[in-house]
């Protein structure tokens, strides 16, 4: 076995040797038969010719010789390859212009799927991630998912649940951290001590939380990440120990993370900076009561061998026993539940849709390219035949000239590939810049095997799809008339024609398809720029500054609500003396940012019925927040400055809200509420308000004077309400105005997030900007591309028909006949590929829909547009080969044969 | 009418083995000796002699090297290994036991 492999490499990399020996070898054999031959009393010739005989032909010997190596194969491969290199450098033009379209093409499928790779398909960076799992509480009955829970029922996950491993409390939250100068707003996580462990991550330095940090409330210990360490602290590795100032509170930092950790959640615009554990035990946690829901999040990590599925299974019959044990605390509408989603998908499922679009985009983009060059291979195929007829003629079979035009083409969309491995390293990092900042795991993206596997395959592919039809058409050719008319006969015959025709069919089918999903994303795009807000968002500023919330009240300097309505008052005030600020207001959360309250709505004197989905989002403003944000009033009145506490409770709510519930009443003066929160009466009816984000249709909102209820869940106090300025001044001149202002009121309070409306909102659509723009970029090079094809499909029609036409002007047809001639041929084949791809994408717009907003997919405006655009393109390519065949001069045509 | 007889497939693998049993040879040697010992009746195309010998070479079984030849001139020399040796026993056997087989169907013994 070794000395086979051996001989045979030797036969390959010694192979000049090889020969050389074979040749001696042979020849001292020859010697030796001639001098017999003499011996023999023959001439010295005809000892020549009988040694001759004997041996056989030398050369076929040596075949045979050749053959026995082994390596015929690899030997016939590095041939091919040899000359398909001499056939592309003779035909310079050709070669860059494919190379450059595949590096381009396979470049940018490249990009997009190592952006998909690492965000959708990499698991995430966690030991055996398959186990880790997001927990909600939903009551399907209400149509609520993700609702808050209280302790008892986090404990019932731990002990009765039977199927995690860890169970962990999570609260999202925001502190202000004072350590330098500046007072700092930083993400955190207040987590249980089990956190660390469950994902199983080990600390750069330091510890993670561990039994030291049990204790009923918070532990004063906290955990920080490698940016927060390198930010802040420059990267100083002595830095265990260190006290630093959350809400007021003193921490100890114990441990830094690793610099690839992230919290395992839905990116929002900043990352999470500081962990915190708590028992969720203390006095100053909500009272253990399974009625106290004030926990936003849970994360868990399954027992080993658990699928989703049974976890899912168990728990749903968990929660039917817990709701049968305490029907008190689980109204049977409701029909409170335990769901689980993997941790995956809770991460990045959100962006998976728009990242197969794009995926899907590019790949079309490849598959025009690869029939382009099929198609320019085509037409130097035809030149071709009559070599392809004479090495045929000469002995070569029909698989050997498969395979040498196949490597031809392989050579190509090899070269190709790595030129577009290279154009994908190159662009990546230009592509990163402008994916939106809220797809998650962006950081993660790299070129892995993953991806250059991918690239090869594509670069495969191609090879394959732009060189099989060429390379069988080229050696079916019939032989005999091939050689006879040599390269400028009729050559072509109209299978060739026909081929190359399917080809550009395809392709321009292709290229409605791309063009439709641009056209439906772009679509999409205007009627959410266009959709009516409900608000006036130009000339608004919004800056967030939230009071502290430790965990001592002692250490609280906002512990009554009165004190905290007098912080706002004073801020109001305060902000109201800047110049240029016409009027400033204070609300929990802001249009389009998507989050708010969430409660159940209870309408006084209207019977209970539990098929209906009774939900609401509750919004805390202050008094002129309708005015500053240019909501109009309906009926009734906005709130006053006098609606505070202690007075008659009132709400204010949105126009379909009231249409919703009193269809043919008055809503003013009717009473509702929130949850099990105090009765209130309807004072006014607002527009409706594109709370949500500009693409969610909305839930019923209700607006409640922040003055009156600060108090939203019970024990829970909202603290984190955002500034939100009328002002003809830009942001950049009012940030530092809006911090003084807010120094001068409490110098321990961070300023953040500080941007115009305009720009939040402009924010709230960058997704779907980038997709719509991307696949609107795609969709412009496929056009180009088939625009490309047809011209030259055409141009070639001409050269070959140039005789032809030659005849037809000599017989006296017209300029304009001739004109028609090819035209007709450009338009023929336009309007078939725009048929096919009308069909083709109305079949599959279909799977677009999840991604469009205000427009259907197979909205015919979109359809009519496209196939118009690309029409009128068709025509223009076929215009200047029909103008070019006008020129054929029959003298000169009908001579040069 | 000729006189000798084509050789049947896998016999020259096992007639050059037995030739070069002795001691290294030549491919000229080993073609001179095969028309000799089998008396001029089997034929051997001298041609298809080197295939065979290049692939018992990669098969391991002999081993080729530059020597030197009776009337000084450079030739390439074969000579069995130790597979090759082991090799010929083996076949030696299987052609004996074909033979015996072959002779006592045909009635021939």
């Amino acid at each position: 076995m070794l000395s086979d492999i051996l001989y045979r490499v030797r036969s390959l990399i010694r192979r000049k040797r090889v020969e050389q020996e074979l040749e001696d070898e042979l020849h001292f054999h020859f010697e030796q038969a001639v001098e017999k031959g003499i011996r023999a009393g023959l001439s010295r010739d005809d000892a020549r010719r009988q040694a001759r005989m004997l041996i056989g032909g030398v050369d076929q010997v040596k075949e045979e010789c050749r053959d026995v190596r082994g390596v015929r194969p690899v030997e016939i491969l590095v041939q091919d390859i040899r000359y398909a290199q001499r056939m592309l450098r003779q035909k310079p033009v050709f070669t860059a212009v494919a190379i450059l379209t595949l590096a381009l093409g396979i470049g940018a499928n490249t990009a997009i799927f190592s952006i998909v790779n690492a965000v959708l398909l990499r698991s995430l960076p966690f030991p055996e991630p398959d186990r880790l799992v997001r927990i909600f509480f939903s009551n399907p009955g209400l149509g609520m998912r993700g609702v808050l829970y209280s302790v008892p029922e986090l404990e019932d996950l731990r002990s009765r649940a039977g199927v995690f491993e860890y169970v962990t409390g999570t609260e999202r939250g925001s502190v202000n951290m004072t350590a330098g100068p500046q007072p700092e707003r930083l993400e955190m996580i207040t987590a249980s001590v089990n956190y660390f462990r469950m994902l199983g991550v080990t600390p750069q330095i330091g510890r993670l939380f561990g039994p030291e940090d049990e204790t009923p409330g918070l532990a004063p210990s906290a955990v920080i990440s490698d940016s927060l360490w390198r930010n802040d602290f420059g990267g100083d590795r002595g830095i265990l120990g260190r006290t630093i100032r959350l809400d007021g509170e003193a921490y100890q930092i114990v441990g830094v993370l690793p610099s690839g950790f992230r919290n395992p959640g839905r990116t929002s615009a900043h990352d999470v900076d500081v962990w915190l554990a708590s028992g969720f035990m203390s006095p100053a946690d909500p009272k253990p009561l399974r009625s106290a829901r004030a926990f936003p999040g849970a994360l868990g990590r399954l027992k080993p061998g658990m699928t989703l599925d049974q976890a899912e299974t168990r728990l749903a019959a968990m929660a039917a026993e817990i709701r049968r044990d305490f029907p008190a605390d689980y109204p049977a509408q409701a029909q409170w539940t335990v769901e689980i989603v993997s941790m995956q998908d809770d991460v990045v499922g959100k962006v998976r849709p728009m990242l197969l679009v794009l995926l899907s985009a590019v790949t079309v983009i490849v598959l025009i390219v690869s029939l382009n060059i099929a198609n320019l291979l085509l037409a130097r195929a035809s030149g071709r035949q009559q070599e392809m007829a004479m090495r045929a003629a000469l002995g070569a079979s029909q698989e050997r000239l498969i395979a040498q035009m196949l490597t031809e083409s392989m050579l190509l969309s090899f070269i190709g590939g790595i030129a577009g491995i290279a154009t994908a390293l190159a662009g990546l990092r230009f592509l990163l810049q402008f994916m939106p900042r809220n797809i998650p795991r962006l950081t993660e993206v790299n070129l892995d095997w993953r991806v250059l596997l991918f690239a090869l395959l594509m670069s495969l592919l191609t090879g394959v799809i732009f060189g099989f039809a060429p390379a069988l058409y080229a050696t079916r050719a019939n032989l005999l008339p091939a050689i006879r008319e040599g390269a400028r006969g009729y050559g072509s015959g109209a299978k060739d024609g026909r081929f190359r025709d399917v080809l550009i069919i395809c392709e321009l089918a292709l290229a409605v398809v791309l063009m439709v999903g641009a056209g439906l994303l772009l679509r999409t795009l205007r009627s959410l720029i266009e959709e009516n807000p409900g608000f006036n968002p130009t000339q608004v500023v919004a800056a967030s500054v939230n009071l502290p919330f430790p965990s001592d009240p002692a250490k609280d300097p906002y512990h009554t609500l009165a004190r905290q309505i007098a912080f706002y008052r004073e801020l109001g005030r305060s902000l109201a003396s800047i110049p240029g600020i016409a009027q400033a207001a204070f609300v929990s959360h802001l249009p389009t940012s998507g989050i708010s309250f969430q409660f159940s709505l209870g309408i006084k004197d209207r019977p209970v019925r539990t098929e209906e989905d009774l939900h609401a989002k509750e919004i805390l403003i202050s008094p002129d927040y309708f005015r500053v944000m240019q909501i109009s009033l309906v009926r009734g009145r906005y709130f006053f400055e006098s609606d505070e506490e202690g007075k008659q409770r009132v709400a204010v709510v949105d126009e379909s809200t009231a249409r919703r519930y009193w269809p043919d009443g008055d809503a003013l003066g009717r009473r509702i509420r929130m949850g099990q929160g105090a009765w209130m009466t309807i004072i006014g009816i607002v527009k409706d308000v594109k709370q949500d984000g500009l693409d969610v249709a909305g839930l019923p909102h209700v607006y409640v004077p922040m003055y009156q209820d600060f108090d939203v869940a019970d024990g829970y106090v909202f603290r984190d309400f955002v500034i939100v300025a009328r002002t003809a001044l830009p942001v950049s001149v009012l940030e530092p105005q809006i911090r003084r202002q807010v120094g001068g009121v409490d110098s321990s309070l961070p300023v953040y997030d500080v941007a115009s409306m305009d720009e939040l909102i402009d924010r709230s659509l960058a997704s779907r900007r980038f997709t719509a723009q991307m696949v609107g970029g795609f969709a412009a090079v496929a056009l180009a591309l088939a625009s490309v094809g047809i011209y030259g499909l055409l141009s070639f029609m001409v050269g070959q028909r140039s005789r032809e036409i030659g005849v037809r002007v000599a017989l006296g047809a017209s300029r304009a006949d001739v004109m028609r001639l090819i035209v007709t041929k450009g338009v023929i084949l336009a309007v078939l590929g725009i048929g096919a791809g009308v069909l083709v994408a109305a079949g599959a717009s279909s799977i677009m829909s999840t991604v469009l907003y205000g427009v259907r997919p197979h909205d015919p405006g979109v359809f009519l547009i496209v196939s118009v655009l690309l029409f009128i393109v068709a025509i223009l390519a076929s215009y200047l080969p029909a103008r070019r065949a006008t020129q054929v001069d029959p003298n000169i045509a009908l001579r040069s044969t | 009418v000729s006189t000798t007889i084509e050789l049947p497939q896998g016999t020259l693998d096992l007639l050059i083995l037995q030739t070069l049993a002795p001691a290294p040879q030549h491919g000229w040697a080993i073609s001179e000796r095969v028309q000799q010992v089998s008396s001029e009746v089997l034929s051997i195309r001298q041609g298809s002699l080197y295939p065979a010998l290049h692939r018992l070479e990669r098969r391991g079984w002999i081993k080729a090297r530059w020597g030197v030849s009776e009337n000084n001139r450079r030739a390439k020399y074969y000579e069995l290994t130790k597979t090759g040796r082991r090799q010929l026993e083996l076949e030696k056997d299987a052609w004996l036991k074909l033979t015996t087989a072959m002779a006592q169907v045909l009635g021939i013994t």
